[in-house]
């Protein structure tokens, strides 16, 4: 037996997934977090079950990834049951998705989830009455108590039965429907999808566009409003059926502070500023833990082994690559990603995307593109995956060079250890603001010259809720997964490849080769070069390697102040890390990462250039 | 009495009715009828007593309420159909009345309505092409159906105000909205305005944001 778990997003589908399977899974709030589907095994009655969970649409008519990927998958057959999961405080909305799902004619049940606080808003729903009006069963569920969760499998698979639902469309439409089913012999919704201008058999298609032309001209409407607004107002009759409000006093609504340009964005700057500042030092904290562990506990063991040259230079790499990635993982990626999570799960970040969406509109992105920029000062490879947020290529191509410009916390790294540690706070603030000056210029440059069209917001505010630890960490500890999943396999292979190099003496090469650029144009020593291309590997790599080549770790005693101010400003800009390179390619494609890559390379040579000469 | 006969008196009825603003002396009924006065006066005696009209004892035929709906239904149906006949059909104006006189007494109601939304989208069509040069800068509600929607753009509006939503102009982001419950016919609240013309809007009890754009794209009337 097969379940898929269907709802609008935030609807709490993934919480109860989560409770029934037992596994870490992310719980959508944000407005499509998920597009890949989760799947989990439970045992009822000796029986295997498999589990769903679908991504949260709104729609099943639309085009979006998430609601065609939901549509193939009902009707292809992904699923003998449907759990529609709906918010008892939204009931009348989540309804509408609903009686979409009906038309699909598959066994169904109906959890109404967060009855707690419905209860709490005065809110009564008869499932008795509910239950009879859709002709499936319905469990009224509180996730986040538990409460009837236990119910939901005993009753998908022994009582699930198409619902007995039928919008009653307008009569134009419902005749259309009919001749459709006559002549061309398609299903009802393939024909509801034709009449809105979807679907992929071209004679349907033909057919269906010339009635719609007419039902429009004749109801001065398009097709699509009139089937959406029967849907809705069949949605309404059933929620005023089976809804009782008991007057209760109003919850103080936060919102009167949180959305306001005063004191929202106050509040909003504070909220990321904080969340940065407490990544950072946490951070800083847990990974010197971290190496100091892994230094004297294998590291120094494996040098002590001695083994032959070749085989030690690869054991080291190795060995160098996974502390990298335990080191940046789980002190930065991690506690960024709780803190993340938390903001997620609170319902605070459509707040922030509201509030950004004036400042985002003035570089070429809307509200939503908030999202990828403050990930990005954790960490880039899991900002440029949030991509997918966004809706137009245009925007995606924009966030990408924006987000691998935005110094992630390695680059903090490098920047706190150089430049705030040898050279004055006050500089390290400026790297920031050039790196922002640069970040803005590029935005205005590039909402220019990209193609394709500006599509705004439309973001349901999410209702903002107690986030719950659990949750929270099983959401980070699921994304802390697919970061490393990404970022280790490349880590490691980077690493010992430069290790090859060096133990072929391809880097002294590499050195006397680039030796005009670092020397010349940005006044460095030779050795910096090496330093810098480590920084590709990991981008803090690049501040102990200068240390390591530079035979010392007070590094203002043997470079300049200007020479290491140019250093640190160089190896931030100058191109993502390869685990970024990685991701943009498999997120946005070869020809965005190049680009990119490219773009960050000379802008850092330049900047590095302006500044040597400037300050020499 | 044939239904027929009943029916064509009642309508004869509310015609002169309508056009004189008085009701008929049985003579006068007998003219617009062409028929004997003493034929005319014995089956108002029939329809006396189906309760269909009232004769004064100076001989001024009123209908009653239930003679009256006959009439005026009658009279619509024929208008119906001899506009069909000639106006669409094509046949000259006195047989397509002649033909109506015979139809409206078989025709059903559906029929009539039917044929009377027929017209009236034809009819709308055929002036569509005026109305758009005239009044040009309205915006366009639904592209496929290419339809004028003269209300205001929700961004007009400000924080706190009530609009019912009249249509979703454009395509792109058209579904989403509609989706999210921004249907023609639907009260909305709005909860918040920045300056910059971004919204919040209440819409089924749920809290939706738009970028000004978006905003801009969604006509609404002020809620009564």
């Amino acid at each position: 037996m097969k379940i898929a778990f269907l709802g609008n997003p935030g609807v709490g589908k993934s919480l109860i997934f989560n409770q029934l399977t037992g596994l870490g899974v992310e719980v959508n709030r944000y407005p499509g977090s998920s597009v890949e589907l989760e799947c989990g095994n439970v045992c009822y009655k000796q029986e295997k079950t498999e589990i769903v969970d679908l991504p949260g649409i709104y729609s099943l008519d639309g085009n979006s990834e998430e609601e065609t990927l939901v549509r193939t998958f009902l009707t292809s057959g992904g699923a003998d049951v449907i759990v529609a999961v709906l918010d008892a405080t939204k009931l009348e909305r989540n309804l509408y998705l609903f009686v979409q799902a009906a038309e699909f004619a598959l066994k169904m049940i109906a959890v109404i989830n967060m009855n707690d606080a419905a209860e709490r808003h005065g809110m009564h729903i008869d499932a008795g009455i509910l239950s009879s009006h859709l002709g499936v069963p319905v469990i009224l569920a509180a996730a986040s108590e538990g409460r009837n969760i236990d119910r939901i499998l005993p009753v998908a698979l022994g009582e699930a039965t198409p619902a007995r639902v039928h919008v009653p469309y307008d009569h134009h439409i419902e005749a259309a429907l009919k001749s459709l089913e006559k002549t061309i012999g398609t299903p009802m919704h393939t024909n509801l999808l034709a009449l809105q201008g979807m679907g992929n058999d071209p004679v349907l298609l033909d057919a269906a566009g010339a009635i719609a032309q007419e039902i429009g001209m004749r109801h001065r409407m398009s097709v699509s409003q009139i089937i959406a607004t029967n849907r809705h107002n069949f949605a309404r009759e059933i929620t005023a059926l089976v809804i009782t409000r008991t007057a209760n006093k109003k919850p103080y609504d936060l919102d009167s502070l949180l959305t306001r340009t005063f004191p929202g964005i106050p509040i909003l700057c504070t909220i990321l500023f904080l969340l940065l500042l407490s990544v950072f030092m946490i951070g800083s904290w847990m990974e010197g833990i971290i190496v100091a562990v892994f230094t004297s506990s294998i590291i120094t063991p494996f040098t002590a082994l001695a083994l032959p040259p070749l085989w030690e230079q690869i054991g080291f790499s190795l060995l160098i690559a996974l502390q990298a990635g335990l080191g940046i993982a789980f002190p930065f990626v991690f506690t960024f990603y709780v803190g993340l999570s938390l903001l997620e799960d609170t319902g605070y970040m459509t707040r922030a995307a509201f509030l950004a969406d004036r400042a985002m509109h003035r570089i070429g992105l809307h509200g939503e593109a908030i999202i990828p920029m403050v990930i990005g000062f954790g960490c880039t490879v899991p900002a440029v995956m949030s991509l997918r947020l966004l809706k137009t290529r245009r925007e995606q191509t924009i966030a990408a060079v924006l987000v691998t410009m935005i110094p992630c916390s390695a680059r903090t790294v490098v920047i706190a250890g150089i430049v705030a540690a040898f050279v004055g706070i006050i500089w390290a603030f400026s790297i920031y603001l050039i790196i922002f000056v640069l970040l803005i210029l590029t935005a205005v440059v590039l909402s220019r010259i990209t193609p394709g069209e500006q599509f705004g917001m439309i973001v349901e505010m999410s209702t903002l809720r107690r986030p719950q630890a659990h949750l929270v960490l099983a959401k980070s500890w699921l994304r802390i997964k697919e970061f490393l999943f990404i970022a280790m396999p490349v880590l490691i292979v980077t690493s010992i490849l430069l290790g090859l190099c060096q133990y072929l003496g391809l880097t002294e090469l590499f050195e006397q080769i680039v030796a005009p650029v670092t020397v010349t144009l940005l006044g460095l020593p030779v050795y910096a070069s090496t330093a810098l291309l480590f920084g590709v590997f990991r981008k803090e790599l690049a501040f102990e390697t200068l240390a390591v080549l530079a035979g010392t770790a007070n590094l203002g005693s043997v470079m300049t102040s200007v020479q290491l101010y140019t250093f640190a400003i160089v190896s931030v800009l100058f191109v993502p890390c390869v685990s970024t390179i990685a991701v943009l390619y498999r997120q946005l494609g070869a020809r965005i990462a190049i680009i990119t890559s490219i773009y960050t390379v000379f802008l850092g040579l330049f900047i590095g250039a302006i500044i040597n000469i400037l300050m020499k | 009495m044939q239904p027929s006969l009943r029916e064509d008196y009642l309508e004869a009825v509310q015609i002169f009715s309508e056009k004189n603003t008085r009701f008929p002396l049985t003579e006068e009924l007998a003219a617009t009828l062409l028929k004997p006065v003493p034929v005319v006066r014995s089956e108002m005696v029939e329809l006396v007593s189906s309760g269909d009209v009232i004769v004064s004892p100076k001989g001024v035929i009123t209908l009653t309420l239930q003679g009256k709906q006959t009439g005026t239904s009658v009279m619509k149906k024929h208008e119906t159909l001899q506009c069909f006949l000639s106006e669409i059909l094509g046949m000259d104006k006195s047989s397509a009345s002649d033909e109506a006189c015979t139809l409206e007494h078989a025709v059903s109601d559906e029929t009539i309505d039917r044929l009377g939304k027929l017209m009236v989208t034809r009819e709308h069509h055929n002036h569509h092409g005026k109305r758009k040069h005239k009044k040009s800068d309205d915006r366009t509600c639904g592209v496929e159906t290419g339809e004028f929607c003269q209300s205001h753009s929700i961004s007009e509006f400000s924080e706190g105000d009530e609009v019912i939503i009249q249509c979703i102009h454009g395509r792109a982001c058209a579904q989403r909205l509609l989706d999210l419950g921004l249907v023609p016919g639907e009260c909305a609240t709005i909860k918040r305005k920045l300056s910059n013309g971004a919204l919040v809007v209440q819409v089924k009890g749920c809290d939706v944001a738009v970028s000004p754009e978006i905003a801009s794209a969604i006509g609404v009337e002020r809620s009564p």
